[in-house]
């Protein structure tokens, strides 16, 4: 069998909210292998964020592994773990987090200023802002950018260090659907090219466009399945025909 | 993360809330502009002191002579003469540390020269007061041996003498009458302006002792030597209390004094100069004091805005963990937005300070002096409180977990 990108074992998490004990992950074990594109699906509270942000090295679980390549990552320091992120996760969030009043091209280097043996990190950043169609707009700040752009910054700075997994909590969440739809076409672009995605979200749909579906509720692995991937592209195309048609009509 | 991109980092925060940003420094700016205008008084004040103590000579024992009590009824200060001229010798002779001793006469008395008259401290006394006082001339020579020995009616006159009497015009060789002496000028001194009394130093005349003694003060006297004063300089400072002990013994010993009631007085001419300045300076360092005040005032200023700017920038800070940054570095990134906003705090503190002293300067008669350490120094105190009132907000930055900060709404 081959080594795992990332991998939980047998991982709970339990916190408190006022005097409640609150069981979010109780017993999860996954192993994402390179190259997989993931769906993490599940209703609220299912644990299904809480997952994620395990494996992004965010959280640390209440007891359990985690294993990057192998590697223990559970019990790090709070450096160590941030050391782990850099190199080995890329996140892309809802709400993109990009900075404001700082331009896409320094939004997509930031991570590599965290990494000061890095070097050439502007022509890096510059060839992933390149990957995702916005290098033209590097000068711009999120501001003068839409949604579906800033989403694409966000992606790019995910994918500037190089990642072993991609980490998308709801990347379509904030989009419209045509906009969310594009964003998935490059998302299925990037594993195509060989990179390891994990994507959180609730809506089928867009669960659709990758190939394992894992889903979450109250704190269990319900199904973990592959599937037969759906293609963004086509979906795209039939989505701005049925426009125009009702448009015309 | 690199330093320059960390300065960077800082910058543009700061310019975001550029009106915020320029508010929280005022506290700095003005702290620093304070202390520094307070210190460059204080400086200024101590040069002038220094000043007045080197043209008076900071070295200086002037010796008076006293009336002797006789039966218990004691003479007018200076109506029996003990002091003379061997006493002075001696003193330079007997007391190894003593540079120069010079006997001195006094009197006054009205100088007219054409349709002018003026009455100036007359003085009687010979080359060695020139060293003692640290006179210069100006203009001419010093007396001769000849006129000193023989009564000569030469004269050296003061810088105010000469204005008030001669004016522009060239006073060597001018004939002037003293108590209806005639004398010629043979010199004139270099101004050395008002004593910390306000007195004018520079109205007098010098003529030698025999002269005064003979011609003009018109005394009866104890000895046909005697003087009224002698000006001891010595050579070091810091032997002061030394040669004013060995002045004291060496002196009764002379006079054959044998009661606790000497027939002189020693004074230390820096003395009240000095008690002046020391007043001065506490004067000084109480209003630093107050200003340095504003200065801590500034400092909560700055850590009541890094905690606002923390919580404003939650998610910043969340995302920049998320991305690899380290606890450190976002330690670094708020402690160095905080320093960075102090210094230049203070740099244009400094700037404030440099205006407000030359128009003091310029406008009031002050006299201020920036010192360079005082510079360096207020910009890296400023730099200081930067880093000890950023410490608390960077390490409250710093502590935040990644999760709670990327949800912070």
């Amino acid at each position: 069998m081959t080594q795992a990108v990332i991998e939980s074992i047998a991982i709970t998490k339990s916190y408190q909210m006022g005097s409640q004990n609150v069981q979010a992950l109780a017993g999860v074990d996954v192993r994402i292998q390179a190259g997989e594109f993931i769906a993490v699906m599940g209703p609220s509270g299912s644990g299904k964020s809480t997952f994620m942000n395990m494996l992004g090295c965010l959280d640390s679980p209440s007891s359990g592994e985690i294993r990057i390549q192998g590697e223990n990552v559970t019990h790090l320091a709070a450096a160590q773990l941030a050391r782990i992120r850099n190199r080995y996760i890329g996140f892309v969030f809802q709400q993109f987090n990009l900075l404001p009043r700082t331009s896409a091209l320094d939004n997509v280097m930031l991570p590599l200023l965290y990494r000061p043996d890095h070097s050439d990190a502007e022509s890096f950043a510059i060839a992933c802002l390149q990957q995702v169609g916005l290098a033209e707009r590097m000068d711009h700040h999120p501001s003068q950018l839409s949604g579906g752009q800033q989403q694409r910054v966000a992606i790019a700075r995910a994918l500037v260090n190089q990642p072993a997994v991609l980490l998308a909590d709801e990347p379509t969440g904030a989009l419209d659907t045509e906009t969310g739809l594009e964003i998935m076409q490059l998302f299925q672009q990037l594993h195509s090219e060989g990179k390891t995605i994990v994507l959180v979200t609730h809506e089928p749909e867009i669960a659709a466009f990758a190939s394992r579906q894992l889903i979450f509720r109250d704190g269990r692995l319900q199904s973990d399945k592959a599937v037969q991937a759906a293609s963004a592209t086509e979906h795209l195309q039939q989505y701005r025909q049925q426009k125009m048609q009702e448009g015309l009509a | 993360m690199k330093w320059l991109l960390l300065f960077k980092v800082a910058w543009v925060a700061l310019q975001v809330n550029l009106m915020r940003s320029i508010l929280t420094m005022l506290g700095i700016i003005i702290g620093v502009a304070a202390v520094i205008i307070m210190l460059a008084l204080g400086a200024g004040a101590q040069y002038e002191v220094d000043q007045q103590i080197k043209s008076l000579g900071g070295n200086v024992f002037i010796v008076f002579a006293r009336g002797r009590a006789t039966s218990g009824a004691r003479g007018a200060a200076g109506s029996v003469q003990t002091l003379t001229e061997m006493d002075a010798e001696a003193i330079e002779q007997q007391i190894p540390q003593v540079t120069v001793a010079a006997p001195t006469m006094w009197a006054s008395a009205q100088v007219i020269y054409g349709n002018l008259n003026w009455a100036p401290s007359i003085q009687g006394v010979d080359n060695r007061i020139f060293s003692a006082q640290n006179w210069q001339l100006n203009q001419g020579r010093e007396f001769s041996a000849a006129e000193l020995s023989s009564s000569g009616r030469v004269a050296i006159i003061g810088a105010t003498v000469q204005r008030e009497l001669f004016g522009a015009s060239d006073p060597i060789g001018q004939s002037i009458r003293v108590d209806r002496v005639p004398v010629t000028v043979i010199g004139v001194l270099d101004a050395k302006g008002q004593n910390t009394q306000g007195n004018d130093q520079d109205d007098l005349i010098f003529m030698p002792l025999d002269t005064v003694r003979k011609r003009i003060s018109g005394r009866t006297l104890a000895s046909p030597r005697a003087v009224r004063s002698i000006i001891v300089q010595v050579a070091d400072e810091r032997d002061m209390a030394l040669v004013e002990q060995e002045l004291e013994s060496l002196l009764r010993q002379r006079l054959r004094t044998t009661g606790t009631d000497d027939p002189f007085r020693i004074r230390n001419l820096s003395e009240m100069v000095e008690t002046r300045a020391r007043t001065m300076q506490i004067f000084n360092g109480l209003l630093a004091a107050v200003a340095s005040v504003s200065l801590l005032v500034g400092g909560i200023g700055i850590m009541n805005i890094m905690l606002v700017s923390v919580t404003e920038r939650t998610r910043e800070i969340g995302l920049r963990m998320a991305v690899g940054a380290e606890p450190a570095d976002i330690m670094k990134q708020f402690l160095i937005e905080a320093m960075l906003m102090c210094s230049l705090g203070g740099m244009l503190g400094l700037s404030i300070a440099l205006l407000v002293t030359k128009g003091l300067e310029k406008f009031a008669g002050f006299t201020a002096i920036i010192q360079p350490e005082v510079v360096l120094l207020s910009i890296g105190f400023s730099a200081l409180i930067g880093i000890f009132f950023g410490y608390y907000p960077a390490r409250k930055a710093s502590r935040l977990q990644p999760i709670d900060a990327l949800r912070h709404e």
